[in-house]
This record gives structure tokens, sequence and C-alpha cells, in this order.
């Protein structure tokens, strides 16, 4: 128990007095992370429209499969993507193992069906009245998806938030394709790993810390909106 | 027969859904300027038939004649489709005010703010809507929502314009209402199609036209 108490208070000061290491790393997790998910944002709504109003064969079995991914195990992605990236792998190449680049993508991923159901979900929120009304006063296909998403931009944000909050956390594709390289590609949770594996919680618990204050104001964010949005219909 | 300009012709138009054919129709010309009441029981195709006219729904087959050029559907209605708006039943209003709501299309169609404000104000007026202009369009009553979305279409002066069950679930005096905007914008140089149960008689039709299981009867 003392020891417990002992690391928390250094893991705290380490936080406090700004220790270059470790915000160095909730940099490179914020902004691996970020990245991720403004990248794969576009797609995941483009695909969320199309499941919501396109009518081609295999639509619903589509979406089956894209509610079935949701739940795709972090560590199975990595393994897959470790083996397209290897330098014996297809895209081996491209020399991207253990850099960002991989774990952006890993993310990339991981997101991608979270992001595409949920949003899918607020789409089907939606009735499909509101799409044909966009496309009748005269806006583009484009223009129409704008409106459309304004109309769901409550759960749009939620969807968004719940995703980076799927990707920060993760461990298994990051410490798999990135190789949990100090300064390069170590993130919060594969610091963590490190950390505790080598028997050293300070710095585990102050990570761990930014985390669960992250997944807090994350979580009070979405319920917020999901409030706004639910007092508002 | 007609004696007003046709605005579009539609031939050999059909359309299955679900393998059921909800929509047969030889031949229907759309003239301008006229004022049309469809009749029919449920099912018959009157929402099929409106939103096909509007380009918000593809036919399994059919042609179309605009500016006396028979073409292949797709072709014909893409541009054919910027002159006509469609509203639903329950129409659907944007989360935003009603002047937000009103100048929803007007924004596609490149229009100076002063412009812009201006033709929205007229619109309001005309639909009797001002001191409604900044509230949520989503707050309104029934024959509110109904008159924001008329305001909506009318503004963007489309030849043709058509509604679909335009007063169903109204009280009396948002039906008298919207009859009266109704029969404004029919006598405004747009073609009117209404799809109704209502008699026709209250909408001054200039013609009626029958729609029995996907075909049209009269």
């Amino acid at each position: 128990m003392d020891g417990l108490i002992g690391a928390s208070a250094e893991a705290l000061r380490l936080l406090f007095t700004g220790d270059r290491e470790i915000w160095e790393i909730v940099a490179i997790s914020f902004s691996v992370s970020f990245r991720a998910i403004l990248y794969i944002v576009p797609l995941a709504i483009l695909s969320a429209f199309a499941l919501a109003y396109g009518n081609f064969p295999g639509r619903r079995a589509l979406i089956t499969v894209v509610n079935s991914l949701v739940a795709l195990p972090a560590v199975v992605v990595g393994l897959l993507l470790y083996m397209f990236l290897s330098s014996s792998g297809p895209f081996g190449g491209w020399r991207l193992l253990f850099t960002q680049g991989a774990m952006i993508i890993g993310q990339m991923i991981l997101a991608f069906p979270l992001l595409v159901a949920m949003i899918h979900v607020s789409l089907q929120g939606v009735d499909l009245s509101a799409w044909q009304t966009a496309r009748t006063l005269g806006a583009n296909i484009f223009r129409a998806m704008f409106t459309i998403m304004r109309e769901v931009r409550f759960g749009l944000i939620a969807a968004i938030v719940a995703g980076f909050g799927r990707v920060v956390s993760e461990v298994g594709c990051s410490i798999m394709v990135g190789g949990n390289i100090l300064h390069h590609t170590r993130n919060i949770p594969t610091a963590i790993a490190l950390e505790t594996s080598k028997g050293e919680f300070e710095q585990g618990i102050a990570l761990g810390a930014v985390l669960i204050t992250l997944a807090l104001a994350l979580n009070f964010a979405v319920a917020t909106v999901r409030g706004r949005d639910m007092a508002r219909h | 027969m007609n004696n007003l300009p046709e605005l579009i012709t539609i031939q050999n138009v059909q359309k299955s859904i679900s393998n059921r054919m909800v929509l047969d129709i030889d031949e229907l010309v759309v003239y301008q300027s006229e004022c049309v009441v469809v009749h029919g029981p449920n099912g018959s195709g009157k929402s099929t038939l409106l939103k096909i006219l509007a380009g918000l729904m593809t036919p399994d087959s059919g042609v179309a004649t605009t500016n006396g050029a028979a073409r292949p559907w797709r072709q014909a209605i893409r541009e054919f489709r910027a002159h006509a708006v469609y509203l639903h039943q329950t129409p659907y209003l944007f989360d935003r005010s009603v002047e937000g709501n009103i100048a929803y299309g007007l924004r596609f169609r490149n229009r100076s703010r002063a412009d812009l404000f201006s033709e929205v104000q007229r619109a309001m007026e005309w639909a009797g809507l001002n001191h409604l202009a900044k509230r949520n369009a989503r707050d309104l009553s029934g024959g509110e929502k109904q008159r924001v979305a008329l305001t909506r279409a009318r503004i963007l002066k489309p030849k043709l314009l058509l509604l679909d069950e335009p007063t169903a679930a109204m009280d009396r005096n948002s039906r008298m209402q919207t009859f009266s905007l109704i029969r404004d914008l029919a006598s405004g140089g747009n073609a009117v199609y209404i799809a109704t149960h209502e008699a026709a008689d209250l909408y001054q039709p200039d013609r009626v036209i029958q729609l029995d299981y996907g075909k049209l009867v009269t």
C-alpha cells in the first residue's frame, strides 16, 4: 500500500513538474490518434451515408459486417498490419513498420467500423425525407450530405469522440506496428505496458491518470452532446 | 387535351417495389401553369408518381420528353429536376430557424446576401410567417410547418410543384390557410400537382387524374 501511495505521489510530481519524457509520450499519443481520426472520418462518413441511403445489393450484409467489426481486437489488427508492412510483406517496401505512420494506419482501421456504425445509427434517426427534401430543394449530393450531417451533428460528434477514445487507449496494435520506440512511437498505452513490465509504476500511473482524465472528459463530452440532442427532440 | 405548352411528357413509365408493380403509366403530359389533382386510394401510386416527376425516384423504365426532345429517363430528369420541387405529406423542416429553412434552396442559386434576405422577407410575408422568422422550425405546429414548407418551395419559383397530401392531419383553420396558399401558388404560373384524398374541388383544379393500382384511369 505504501508503495502504491509513494508511486502515485511520484506520478503526480512527474505530471505537475512537466516531466519532459511523460509529456512527449502524451503528445505522441494525441498526435497519432488525432491524425488517425482526422484521416478516417471522411471515409467513415461517406460509408455511413452509403449504408444509410444507398440502394445496392449486399447492403444489409455489409451493415452486419460493420457492426461485427466494432469489437475488432486491436491485437489482431496489429498482427495483420505487421504481416503486411514487414519486409517480407506485400507493403514492406513502404518502410512503414515501427513508424507513427503504421500506428496511424492501424488506428484508422480500428476506428473505421466504430465510426461507420455510430454515424450510420445517427443517420437512421433522420427520416429519408430529410435527404429527399435537401435534394428537391436543389442541393447536390455533397451539399445534401452536409445538410444531413448538420442535422445529425450531435451524433456525429459523439461518434468522433468515441472513435478517438477507442484508438487513443488501444495498446495491441500500437505496440506491434509502432514498436514502442522512445521519442518516436511510444504512446501512453505502450509506455504504461512497458513501465509496468519493468516494475516502475510512477510513470505508468502518471500516464494512466492522463488516460483516465481523457476518458472521463470524452465521456462527459459525449453525454453532454447526447443530452443536448435528446433535449432538442 | 390542353392548349397550354407542355412542360414534360412521360411515357411507358414503370416502377416496381419489392416485385410489386406500383406504377405503370403509358403517357402523362404535364402542362405549364396547370393545377392537377391526383386522386386514388392508398397504394395507388400517387406518391410514387410525384416522386418520379421530382426526380427523387427512378423508374425501372420510361422515357421523358422535355423541350420537344424525347430522351432516356436519367438524362432528361437530371435537367428537369432543377425545375420541380416535391413536398412530403409530413414536411421535413431542417433543425434551424424558419427563415433559415425558407432560405435553404436559395443558397444554392448564387444570390447576394441582400437579395437573399429581401426575397426571404417577401416570401415570409406572403405566407404570414414574419412573426415566426427566428423560431426553430421544429417547434412549429403542423399547419405552420406546412406553410414554411410551401414557402420554402415557392421561393424557388419551380415550374412544377408536387404536393403530397398537403393538408393531411391538419385542423380546419390550418387546412383553409393551406388551401388558400396552394390556390395562390397554382394561379402564379407554376404547374401544381396535388396528390390527395380530399375532394378535388377544394383546390379548384384544371383537371383531375385518377390512379388505380398504378395505372391512370382518367
